[in-house]
């Protein structure tokens, strides 16, 4: 498909991948003048990455966070040496799933795409574009479409097969991938959700699975082991317990959680999820949050918290988590994290499976956009984190592409005001692409719903009382 | 007879009015995969939605967004502001994105007392279509409580006689536009087939005899190229009136609202419903299916041939992720067999994008020498 001209661009696999694994010879611990200096020789777009990443407040979780990913990234270009077949799947994938096998590893599509938005200099756009070149209409997700651009370039890493659980969830997503699978001949392994969520769509669920789970034992040449399975399994339930705990911690006003954190849990739950790395970062966030408790060291006075609905924006990390947390506006969670984990039996391989297409069938996206509704579990959802993290507002992203949220987001606004009593600003923008709307705007729209609508105080002279 | 080809343009034709006042009950759908057989051995009326090119938005975008497909947002117009108050009720299914956010829209504001979801596999395997023979069988259940009538086996069998009668009538019809000397214009094909979906069968099926005595002995034309029309849902009549008025006949399709829609003929031997599971998942031929890609390709090529196009036009609604992005591989495989291939991207029933279509047209027709 590439000319040779395209391939004298490097894929963003491969360069994301070079500048990440660079923190590998950072030491952990970096004082403020170290973390100057490193800023001060890298170029605009990686700095505001790695400025908000490596913030005072939570600069040791920053930095085993970075090494976890460059870590999740060796992986994946050491696969084929170590005769592992490559697998990319979409983030409502379960990573634990592909961990316990010994023969596979997984790179998740969506987060190749903002590890290179957050640190290759241009972001992703020339892969966006090289897409739209090909024909790829512009209205596609940039999520999947930066990544998999680039996998279309011929000069990236490419995959021996697809796994997919975004059909039904997601068009955007599922077409996308489809297209790269037709374009280089490798396979797709889906697991289907049928628009149920009562006891039979439940049940078809695990059938599909289960059919999932035989398909790549047979792709991948390796039958689950039990003992393996149970090791990622317990690692799980321990990521599990860690979430939970990070949850709680952000009920407390003034939320000692700092903002960046939502996107550090999800990312683990989309790359290292039944891993010692992301037992390692979660309990670093829980200890950094304690330590924000007890030094009472908080960034501005809370003015008001948040649930994002939908994504946070990916292509100004400073811009965006920080500024938010300057301006006292606390970012509590998203849909990417709420996909609400459960522990999982490990007494055998059936108790096992079954809580593995448990764990899958609560991924973000999947769990709400799957549904027989794409408002009622969303909508049920949203109203469960404001009541249960004492939001005082809704923020909407509005990232072009999510047809299926844009399609019931006015219902849904209008719900949430009614069952949670508060309301939402809905925003427009691509949460991966700066071009659409730029964070300056999106920043004016942010204080201004936060200064009138949230902040508002009742005008014009009090009337006497009779 | 043939009068009735002015009704392709109505929502609600005189012959709905005349079902409705003789107190029959009509059901609305808008999916290529919706079993209709269902509702007609119920008595009840099929009705498939359409815009029919409705620019009017204004009530819809108070719930679908600007990010939503035209054509979805313009059927919820018509549903919102009562031009759609005959129905007795809509089927569901998760046709695409756009089309689930069009019905739940539709049902959040109307609150339909017969509002009933098919879900519809996403891939064909012997699980999926277990699972959507036991949907099939929920969905006469829904309809027959609904309705107080008892779909049988018996009435189903007979509603499918009736359907592939009309569906071979309509192959037909398909083999008189598509031959050498063709016989109607693709405009007059899709106005039959926009009329077949919004009449009671036994006049659609009377016009059609009608229709097909009559135009036997015609001959279409004056055009300059033989064209194929494919991709997104399109019940627009003046697109393709525009495409024929520039000298493109449009001979053949491979559109959600003309081939796929009938070419199938479900086997009438044997459990209905199992039949019509196996025969509505495995001819779908639509962009929403996965790993299927190699028979739409097929069932594409199939019409290219038959037809003898010199040219393909593949559209598709601003903002249809499904198509969108299956253009993109049409093209590149269609091209490969020699068909020169057009995208057209358009707003849905805007009229303000005509004189570029028209424009694109017209370029093309000129590019494969027509």
């Amino acid at each position: 498909m590439a000319t040779q001209a395209d391939k004298e661009i490097p894929g963003l696999f491969d360069r994301a991948y070079a500048l990440f694994t660079l923190v590998n010879s950072l030491p952990d611990e970096m004082s403020d003048e170290e973390i100057a200096g490193l800023l001060h020789v890298l170029p605009a777009d990686i700095r505001s990455t790695l400025s908000s990443i490596l913030h005072r407040r939570h600069r040791r979780a920053g930095m085993l966070f970075l090494k976890m990913i460059a870590a999740w990234l060796e992986e994946a270009v050491g696969a084929r040496q170590r005769g592992q077949k490559l697998l990319l799947g979409t983030f409502n994938y379960l990573p634990e799933f592909i961990h316990a096998f010994r023969g596979a590893v997984l790179l998740t599509s969506e987060v190749i795409t903002t590890l290179g938005v957050v640190s290759l200099e241009g972001q992703g756009e020339r892969y966006w574009d090289y897409a739209m070149g090909l024909g790829i209409p512009d209205f596609l997700c940039s999520a999947n479409t930066i990544a998999l651009g680039s996998v279309l370039t011929g000069c990236d890493i490419i995959p021996d097969g697809i796994v997919q659980s975004a059909p039904g969830a997601c068009d955007a997503n599922s077409k996308i991938h489809e297209f790269v699978a037709r374009e280089y001949d490798i396979p797709q392994f889906f697991i289907e959700k049928p628009n149920y969520t009562d006891r039979r769509g439940r049940e078809q669920y695990q059938k599909n699975f289960l059919a999932c789970v035989r398909q790549l034992e047979g792709f991948i040449g390796e039958e689950l082991d039990e003992e393996r399975l149970r090791e990622v399994l317990e690692k799980s339930n321990r990521c599990t317990e860690l979430f939970y705990e990070l949850w709680d911690l952000r009920k407390f006003v003034p939320c000692p959680v700092p903002n960046i954190f939502s996107l550090f849990t999800f990312a683990t739950r989309f790359t290292m999820w039944g891993r010692d790395e992301g037992i390692r970062l979660f309990t670093t966030m829980v200890e950094t949050v304690k330590e924000i408790m007890e030094k009472d060291d908080y960034v501005a006075p809370e003015r008001a918290r948040t649930v994002w609905t939908y994504l946070p924006y990916f292509f100004d990390f400073s811009g965006f988590f920080n500024w938010l947390e300057e301006q006292g506006v606390v970012y509590l969670n998203d849909v990417l994290t709420a996909c609400f984990p459960t522990i999982i039996d490990t007494t055998d391989m059936q108790s096992m499976l079954r809580g593995l297409a448990e764990s899958a069938w609560n991924m973000p996206m999947t769990r709400q956009m799957g549904g027989d509704s794409m408002m009622i579990r969303w909508l049920d959802d949203i109203v469960h984190c404001v009541n249960d993290l004492g939001a005082n507002a809704a923020v909407y992203c509005g990232h072009h592409s999510c047809k299926q949220t844009w399609s019931v987001v006015a219902a849904v606004r209008n719900e949430i005001q009614k069952r949670a009593g508060v309301p939402t600003l809905c925003l427009q923008g691509d949460s991966w692409i700066r071009r659409m709307t730029p964070m300056s705007v999106l920043q004016e729209e942010i204080s201004s719903f936060v200064d009138n609508v949230l902040a508002r105080k009742p005008r014009g002279a009090r009337r006497k009382a009779e | 007879m043939e009068g009735l080809t002015d009704y392709a343009g109505d929502i609600f034709n005189p012959y709905l009015r005349e079902w409705k006042e003789g107190g029959g009950r009509i059901v609305g759908y808008a999916c290529v995969a919706t079993p209709r057989e269902f509702l007609d051995a119920a008595g009840v009326l099929p009705y498939r939605i359409r815009a029919l090119g409705n620019p009017d938005r204004e009530l819809a975008d108070a719930y679908l967004a600007r990010f939503n497909c035209g054509f979805c947002r313009a059927c919820l117009q018509l549903g919102l502001d009562g031009s759609y108050d005959f129905l007795d009720g809509l089927v569901e299914t998760n046709g695409c994105d756009h089309l689930r956010g069009m019905f739940e829209n539709w049902q959040y504001v109307k609150k339909l007392d017969f509002f009933h979801y098919l879900h519809v596999p996403h891939l064909i395997s012997e699980e999926a279509l277990e699972f959507f023979a036991e949907e099939l069988e929920l969905y006469r259940e829904a309809i027959s409580a609904h309705f107080g009538v008892d779909v049988s086996d018996a009435s189903l069998l007979e509603a499918m006689e009736r359907s592939n009668r009309v569906r071979g009538k309509l192959r037909e019809l398909f083999s008189l536009r598509e031959k050498e000397r063709p016989c109607l214009t693709g405009t007059d094909v899709l106005a039959a087939l926009l009329l077949e979906s919004s009449l009671p069968p036994a006049v659609f099926e009377e016009y059609l005899d009608g229709l097909l005595a009559t135009v036997r002995s015609r001959e279409v034309s004056g055009y300059r190229s033989r064209l194929l029309l494919a991709g997104s849902a399109s019940d627009e009549l003046g697109l393709v009136k525009e495409i024929e008025g520039v000298g493109g006949l449009v001979v053949t399709d491979a559109l959600c609202y003309g081939t796929r829609a009938f070419w199938a003929l479900p086997e009438l031997e044997g459990d209905p419903i199992h039949a019509m599971a196996e025969s509505y998942l495995k001819n779908l031929y639509c962009a929403r299916m996965f790993d299927d890609y190699p028979n739409r390709l097929a069932f594409v090529m199939d019409a290219a041939r038959r037809a003898g196009v010199e040219g393909a036009v593949l559209v598709y609604n601003k903002f249809c992720d499904l198509h969108g992005v299956e253009n993109v591989s049409l093209r590149t495989d269609l091209e490969k067999e020699g068909i020169p291939v057009l995208i057209l991207e358009k707003e849905y029933g805007a009229g303000a994008d005509i004189g570029r279509i028209r424009t694109r047209v017209q370029a093309f027709l000129e590019r494969i020498g027509g």
